[in-house]
């Protein structure tokens, strides 16, 4: 069984790596929803900031560790989020650039919801909403018990905490003091059919993971330093961080509109979105 | 039946700290045992089966062997897209263990009863399902269980059912050994039910005729030598306490019909006639068609037609 050493935690000052990483993802998810008219481009644009941030700077995970009994884990619920991702983990080496030409296409290896089958990097194959949380929660409590290090991270929606599952979790993660486990969720207020608050309330929302016995931080979700500063703030709870996202992030007519949930840029859009996202100094 | 599952994977567990129990809160008067002994490998995850068998799933993914118990459907029915996506297609190897199978809590109500639970499990890929008839082969599959790693369903009656199965090899749990032998064709069963085939095969000696009486415990790898045989023999009449839509009889005769062979199949399963009927187990059996007049009655009438 191989077993793996604890990465130093990231330097909070200098986050140039995962910055670029995040800016040239953006890129490849544009890309990739463009080519094969996928949806799904304004959630992948939301999460982006998080996901690199999560295997830049955060986590123990690199291409040749992938299968380490310790190392950390990250499951990404919002499995619709499969191109941002892909693009990350492409970007760091875990497989072929090459393989995000094929998203969405017959044979390919990447669809456009998360599959972890043959897909180096990726713990579970997601896509129904709140699945996640459960299942990173077994791993939590497994290593809490056999004393194995590594720690669970759970990137969820706003719009999956609609999930009974999500609650059902919220309890029992508290109840087993799961500090092993932290929930960071992309609050871009959007859900499939309008925004969050419009579809099924859910503000007060900090309070409520609070109520549920959770060390809960709010952060902006684009914002690398406070995202890195808060998820390596230590807790004796399970920690949700409540990452306060704009769906679409980076191209402004994407930005924060239900349309972008689904649209895929054509051609002339995707030129635009480019060069808006080149346009950003990291 | 639901005793020695418990103190099996008891037995087990103590020399394997692989093995992790869960129940959903379910089980009083008999987990408490293996909750005591072994602590670190009991979990009690309430009253939450769609996250329990997610968080099972996830569990499992960290290398252990882990039994999910409760009750009736909910095991089963109530995580089902759970079983399918974090189970089934992660393919973690998770047990689910239902107690209470088909009328094992008859007055209990439609709500607690599983009756529509093989049918659903045997539509899930990489699912094997385990029925024993008696302790004598739920002892056998639950050491079995221990060592596989799959996803596997274990559907246990309740408990006081008596042994009637002869010592099943666990090296091939899918043989299929008669309880008694004839060759006028044969009956099949799956779980407890097959104390009321035994009663049946009783009256159709009485009319003279002599029947093959076997329990299914294995459903998901068939002894397709034996079903071969059977179908060469005679009449095969299969029986279970379960929906008549899609379960064990159903699997016979899409088995039998992909080996391209002749045959002629009566399936006794439960016509499900009046959903709020409460009674006994016995009693909700004879009113859906599973007492052993009905049973014999449908062997005697494929050898007559």
């Amino acid at each position: 069984m191989e077993f793996m050493s604890k990465k130093s935690p990231g330097q909070v000052e200098n986050l140039i790596h995962s910055e670029v990483l995040a800016q040239r993802a953006r890129i490849e998810i544009l890309r990739m929803t463009s080519r094969s008219k996928a949806s799904h481009v304004g959630s992948s644009l939301s999460v982006v900031d998080i996901l690199s941030v999560l295997y830049s700077e955060v986590t123990n995970i690199s291409p040749s560790t992938v299968t380490a009994f310790d190392r950390d884990i990250v499951i990404l619920s919002k499995g619709h989020a499969a191109a941002a991702i892909y693009s990350v983990l492409a970007l760091k080496d875990f497989f072929s650039l090459e393989w995000l030409n094929n998203y969405c296409t017959d044979g390919a290896q990447l669809g456009g919801h998360v599959t972890s089958k043959n897909v180096p990097g990726v713990e579970l194959s997601t896509g129904s909403l709140g699945h996640g949380l459960p299942y990173g929660m077994g791993i939590a409590i497994s290593r809490k018990r056999s004393k194995s290090d590594g720690e669970v991270y759970v990137v969820m929606s706003d719009g999956e905490c609609d999930e009974g599952t999500t609650w059902e979790s919220a309890l029992i993660a508290n109840h087993y003091k799961l500090n092993n486990l932290t929930v960071i969720i992309d609050r871009n207020k959007i859900q499939s059919l309008d925004f969050t608050e419009s579809t099924i309330a859910l503000e007060p929302f900090t309070q409520k993971w609070e109520a549920f016995g959770w060390d809960v931080l709010e952060v902006d979700g684009h914002c690398h330093k406070s995202l890195l500063e808060s998820i390596q703030k230590q807790s004796v709870k399970p920690k949700c961080i409540v990452a306060n996202t704009t769906k679409g992030k980076g191209v402004d007519f994407m930005e924060n509109s239900v349309l972008w949930h689904y649209k895929a840029p054509n051609e002339n859009e995707l030129d635009n979105a480019i060069a808006q996202v080149k346009k950003k100094t990291p | 039946m639901r005793d020695t599952f418990i103190k099996t994977l008891l037995a087990q567990a103590k020399t394997n700290p692989e093995i992790v129990f869960m129940t959903g809160d379910l089980g009083f008067g008999v987990i408490e045992d293996f909750q005591k002994t072994v602590p670190d490998q009991f979990i009690n995850a309430g009253v939450s089966e769609q996250a329990m068998m997610g968080m099972a799933a996830g569990i499992a993914s960290t290398g252990k062997r882990v039994f999910v118990y409760s009750i009736g459907n909910f095991p089963t029915l109530r995580c089902l897209e759970q079983i399918r996506n974090d189970v089934c297609l992660m393919n973690n190897p998770v047990v689910i263990v239902s107690v209470g199978a088909g009328y094992s809590y008859g007055s209990q109500g439609y709500t607690h009863h599983a009756l529509e639970d093989i049918a659903v499990m045997r539509a899930l890929p990489n699912m094997n399902i385990y029925i024993p008839a008696d302790s004598i082969e739920s002892k056998k599959l639950t050491e079995y269980l221990c060592e596989s790693n799959s996803p596997s369903y274990l559907r246990l009656g309740r408990s006081g059912e008596p042994d009637i199965t002869r010592d099943l090899k666990i090296s091939t749990p899918n043989k299929i050994i008669d309880i008694i032998e004839g060759k006028d064709g044969t009956i099949l069963f799956v779980g407890p039910i097959g104390i009321r085939v035994l009663a049946a095969e009783k009256l159709i000696r009485k009319y003279g005729k002599k029947v093959s009486i076997a329990s299914v415990p294995f459903i998901s790898d068939l002894d397709l030598d034996y079903l071969k045989a059977a179908a060469n023999k005679g009449p095969i009449v299969t029986v279970e306490e379960h929906s008549n839509r899609g379960g064990f009889g159903s699997l016979i005769l899409e088995t039998l019909n992909s080996l391209g062979l002749t045959y002629k199949v009566k399936i006794v399963a439960s016509k499900q006639l009046n959903l709020s009927e409460i009674g006994s187990q016995s009693f909700l059996q004879n009113q859906n068609g599973l007492d052993e007049d009905s049973i014999a009655y449908a062997f005697m009438s494929c050898l007559e037609s």
